[in-house]
C-alpha cells in the first residue's frame, strides 16, 4: 500500500507541475479561466465526497462555497484579518453551515433531501446573501472588495498576480483531492460508503450514523467553501451571482455527469465548467454563410442540461467512470488477444 | 382589521397560485413516479409560448377574447406535445431506474428549459393579461374588492384537484396511470398498455403546468427564472399533501400563501418567503414524515 501511496503523490507532484505552466502564456481572462476551473473543482469534489462516497444528495453546494467567499471577504475587509485567516475561516464557517444542513439529513434521504437542500439554496440566494439584516456578513449589495493578499510569498490578486492565486488553489485541490482518494480506502471511507449501501445495514455493523453523516456533511461544505474562500481574490470581489440556485444544480449537475464517484472526474468538472463557457462567449460569434450568430452562456447550461440526460440513460457511471471501464475492458481484450504471455493487471 | 383583511385577501391569491403549480407536481408524482423539479421550467416555458403568440402572431385589431384564445390554445398544445416528447425522448428509457435518478433527471430538464427560454426571451420582465374573466369585474368579500380573475384561480384549483382526484380514482384510465406508475411490469401483465398511459400521463401532467403558468401570469410580472423558481413553493405545498391527496395539497397551497403573507406586515424583505417555505418544508417532512415519502425516499 505504501508503493500505491508513493505513486499517487508522485502523479499529484507531476500533474501540479504540469498543469501550473499550463495557463503562463494565456491573456489574464484564461488565467482567470484557469482559478475558476479550480474553484468549481472544489465544488465538484465536495459531491464526490458527499453523493459518491456516502450517497447523500445535495442541491446547495454553491451556498457552502459562497458561505466561504463571504467568509473569507468579511474577515478581510471587515476585520482586516490575513487570507490565511480568511481563508481558515471561510472554511470554518462552510463546516458549520454544512453540520447544520447534515441535521434534517439524519432523517431523510434520496428526493426528500434534494427537496430541502433545494430550499436551503434559495433562501440563501434570494434572503442571506441579498438582505440587510446580513449586510455585516454580505458586504451590502456591492459585495466584499479585495484588492490583493499574500499567501506562502506568493502575491495574489485578480489582475497582474493572478497565477500566484491559481498555483495556490492548485496545490491545495490538489492535496484536497489526494486525501479524498486515499479516504476512499481508510476506515472513515469504509463506513462512509456503507451507508452509501445501507443505512440500515451500517448502522447494524456499528457505524455511528449521526457522527459520520455530519461529519460527511460537514467536510463536504468545508471543501466547497475552501474554493469559494478563493473566489474574492480571484474575481477581485464578491457578489450572490455566482453562488446562486443555478449553480448547484450545475454542480449537481456536472458531477453527475462527469462521474459523481470519481476524484479525477472533478477537475475535468472544473475545468468544463470554467473554460467551455469563456471559450463559447470569446469565440462563438461571427457570420456563417452570411447569417451573423451569437453563441451565448446560454447554450452552455442547455447542453448541461441535455448532455446530462443523455449520460444517465447511456452512462450510468458518469463520462469518466464509464469510459475509464470501457478502456480497461478493450484494454484486457486487447492483452488477451495480443498475446497470452501478457499478464493483465 | 381592513388591514389584516387585505393581507388575507393577498395571502389567498398568493395561495391560489402555489396549489395550481403544486397540483402538477403531485399529479406527475403520482402518474409516474417522477418528482418533477422541472415542472416550473416546463410551466414557464408553455407560458412564454402563450406570450409570443398573444403579442407576436395575433393582428392588434384582433378583439381581446380571440388574441386570448389563440393564446391559450398555442400554450395548452405546445404543453401537450412537451409533454409527449419527454416522456418519448427521456422517460420512457428510464422507467425502471432509481427515483433519484429520475428526478436528477428533471434537474437536466430545468437547466436545458430555463437556458433555452433565457437565449429566446432574454432576462426581460414580462406580462401576458390574458385575462379569462373580465379585467375590472369585483366581488365585495367583508369590505374587501376580490378580482373576478382571481376567483377563476381558485375555482381552477378546486376543480382540477377534485377533477384530477376523481378521474384518478374512479375511471379505468386513472387506475391504469397510478397502476404504471407502481408497477410498469405488473401493469403489462394486466394487459395496460404501458406506453401508451405513461405519455397521456406526461402531457395531462404539462397542460397543468401550462394551465398554472396561463392563469397565474395576469397577476404577476414574471421572467424565466422566477416561474422555474416557483416550483420551491409548489414542492412545500405538495409535500403538506404528502405528495399523493390532490386537495390537501390546495389546502397546503393556501396555507403557503398566508404563511409567506403575514409576516410582511412586519418584516419588509423580498427574501423572507422562501425562509418561510423552507421551514415549511423541513416541519412537514421531519414532523410529519408520512407514509407516502416511503416510496420518495426510497
Amino acid at each position: 500500500m505504501t508503493s500505491r501511496l508513493a505513486f499517487r503523490i508522485l502523479l499529484a507532484l507531476v500533474a501540479f507541475a504540469v498543469l501550473a505552466r499550463i495557463p503562463v502564456g494565456f491573456d489574464v481572462g484564461f488565467k482567470f479561466d484557469a482559478a475558476l476551473a479550480v474553484i468549481w473543482a472544489f465544488g465538484l469534489l465536495s459531491l464526490v465526497l458527499l453523493t459518491g462516497y456516502v450517497g447523500q444528495i445535495s442541491l446547495c453546494q454553491a451556498t457552502f462555497a459562497g458561505v466561504g467567499a463571504y467568509g473569507a471577504g468579511m474577515m478581510v475587509s471587515s476585520l482586516h484579518a490575513d487570507y490565511a485567516v480568511a481563508v481558515i475561516a471561510g472554511v470554518a464557517a462552510a463546516f458549520v453551515l454544512g453540520v447544520l444542513v447534515g441535521l434534517p439529513a439524519l432523517r431523510l434521504r434520496g428526493i426528500t433531501l434534494a427537496i430541502v437542500t433545494l430550499g436551503i439554496a434559495l433562501v440563501f440566494e434570494r434572503y442571506v446573501f441579498q438582505d440587510h439584516a446580513f449586510e455585516w456578513f454580505t458586504g451590502g449589495s456591492g459585495g466584499w472588495r479585495i484588492d490583493h493578499a499574500t499567501l506562502f510569498g506568493l502575491q495574489m490578486d485578480s489582475s497582474t498576480h493572478l497565477m500566484g492565486a491559481y498555483v495556490v488553489l492548485l496545490g491545495l485541490f490538489l492535496a484536497v483531492a489526494l486525501l479524498m482518494v486515499n479516504l476512499h480506502d481508510s476506515g472513515a471511507g469504509r463506513r462512509f460508503r456503507a451507508i452509501r449501501d445501507s443505512e440500515v445495514a451500517a448502522t447494524t455493523m456499528g457505524v455511528n450514523l449521526t457522527r459520520y453523516k455530519l461529519l460527511a456533511f460537514g467536510m463536504s461544505a468545508a471543501i466547497a467553501g475552501l474554493g469559494g474562500a478563493f473566489y474574492p481574490l480571484v474575481a477581485g470581489s464578491v457578489s450572490p451571482q455566482p453562488f446562486w440556485l443555478f449553480t448547484s444544480l450545475q454542480f449537481a449537475a456536472i458531477a453527475v455527469l462527469m462521474g459523481v464517484r470519481y476524484v479525477p472526474a472533478a477537475a475535468l468538472g472544473g475545468v468544463f465548467m470554467a473554460v467551455v463557457p469563456d471559450v463559447l462567449t470569446r469565440f462563438g460569434h461571427g457570420t456563417f454563410m452570411g447569417h451573423a450568430y451569437e453563441i451565448s452562456y446560454d447554450w452552455f447550461q442547455i447542453a448541461v442540461g441535455v448532455l446530462l440526460i443523455v449520460q444517465l440513460i447511456v452512462l450510468p457511471d458518469g463520462v469518466w467512470g464509464d469510459l475509464r471501464s470501457r478502456a480497461a475492458r478493450i484494454w484486457s481484450a486487447a492483452a488477451f488477444l495480443g498475446a497470452r504471455r501478457v499478464k493483465v493487471a | 382589521m381592513t388591514e389584516f383583511a387585505a393581507y388575507t385577501i393577498i395571502g389567498l391569491s398568493l395561495g391560489g397560485i402555489f396549489s395550481l403549480a403544486a397540483l402538477g407536481i403531485v399529479l406527475i408524482y403520482r402518474t409516474t413516479g417522477v418528482l418533477n423539479f422541472a415542472h416550473g421550467a416546463m410551466g414557464m416555458f408553455s407560458t412564454f409560448v402563450a406570450w409570443q403568440v398573444f403579442y407576436g402572431v395575433s393582428h392588434p385589431f384582433w378583439p381581446a377574447w380571440l388574441a386570448t384564445l389563440l393564446a391559450v390554445i398555442a400554450g395548452l398544445t405546445f404543453a401537450a406535445v412537451m409533454g409527449l416528447v419527454l416522456e418519448l425522448a427521456v422517460f420512457r428509457w428510464v422507467r425502471t431506474r432509481e427515483p433519484v435518478v429520475k428526478a436528477v433527471i428533471t434537474i437536466g430538464v430545468l437547466l436545458a428549459l430555463q437556458s433555452a427560454a433565457s437565449l429566446i426571451w432574454k432576462n426581460n420582465q414580462y406580462h401576458l393579461p390574458l385575462y379569462l374573466a373580465p379585467q375590472t369585474a369585483t366581488i365585495q368579500v367583508a369590505d374587501v374588492p376580490i378580482g373576478a380573475n382571481y376567483i377563476v384561480i381558485v375555482v381552477a384549483a378546486l376543480g382540477l384537484a377534485f377533477g384530477l382526484g376523481a378521474f384518478l380514482r374512479y375511471t379505468s384510465f386513472g387506475r391504469a396511470m397510478r397502476a404504471v406508475s407502481d408497477s410498469p411490469t405488473s401493469a403489462s401483465l394486466w394487459g395496460v398498455p404501458v406506453n401508451r398511459v405513461s405519455a397521456v400521463s406526461w402531457m395531462l401532467g404539462s397542460l397543468v403546468a401550462a394551465l398554472a403558468g396561463i392563469l397565474i401570469t395576469p397577476f404577476i410580472n414574471f421572467d424565466t427564472t422566477s416561474l422555474t423558481l416557483l416550483i420551491i413553493d409548489a414542492l412545500a405545498a405538495a409535500l403538506i399533501g404528502g405528495l399523493v391527496s390532490l386537495p390537501l395539497t390546495v389546502l397546503g397551497g393556501f396555507l403557503l400563501g398566508l404563511l409567506e403573507t403575514y409576516p410582511t406586515i412586519w418584516i419588509q424583505s423580498l427574501g423572507f418567503p422562501r425562509l418561510v417555505s423552507l421551514l415549511v418544508i423541513l416541519v412537514v417532512l421531519i414532523v410529519r414524515n408520512p407514509r407516502g415519502f416511503a416510496v420518495a425516499a426510497k
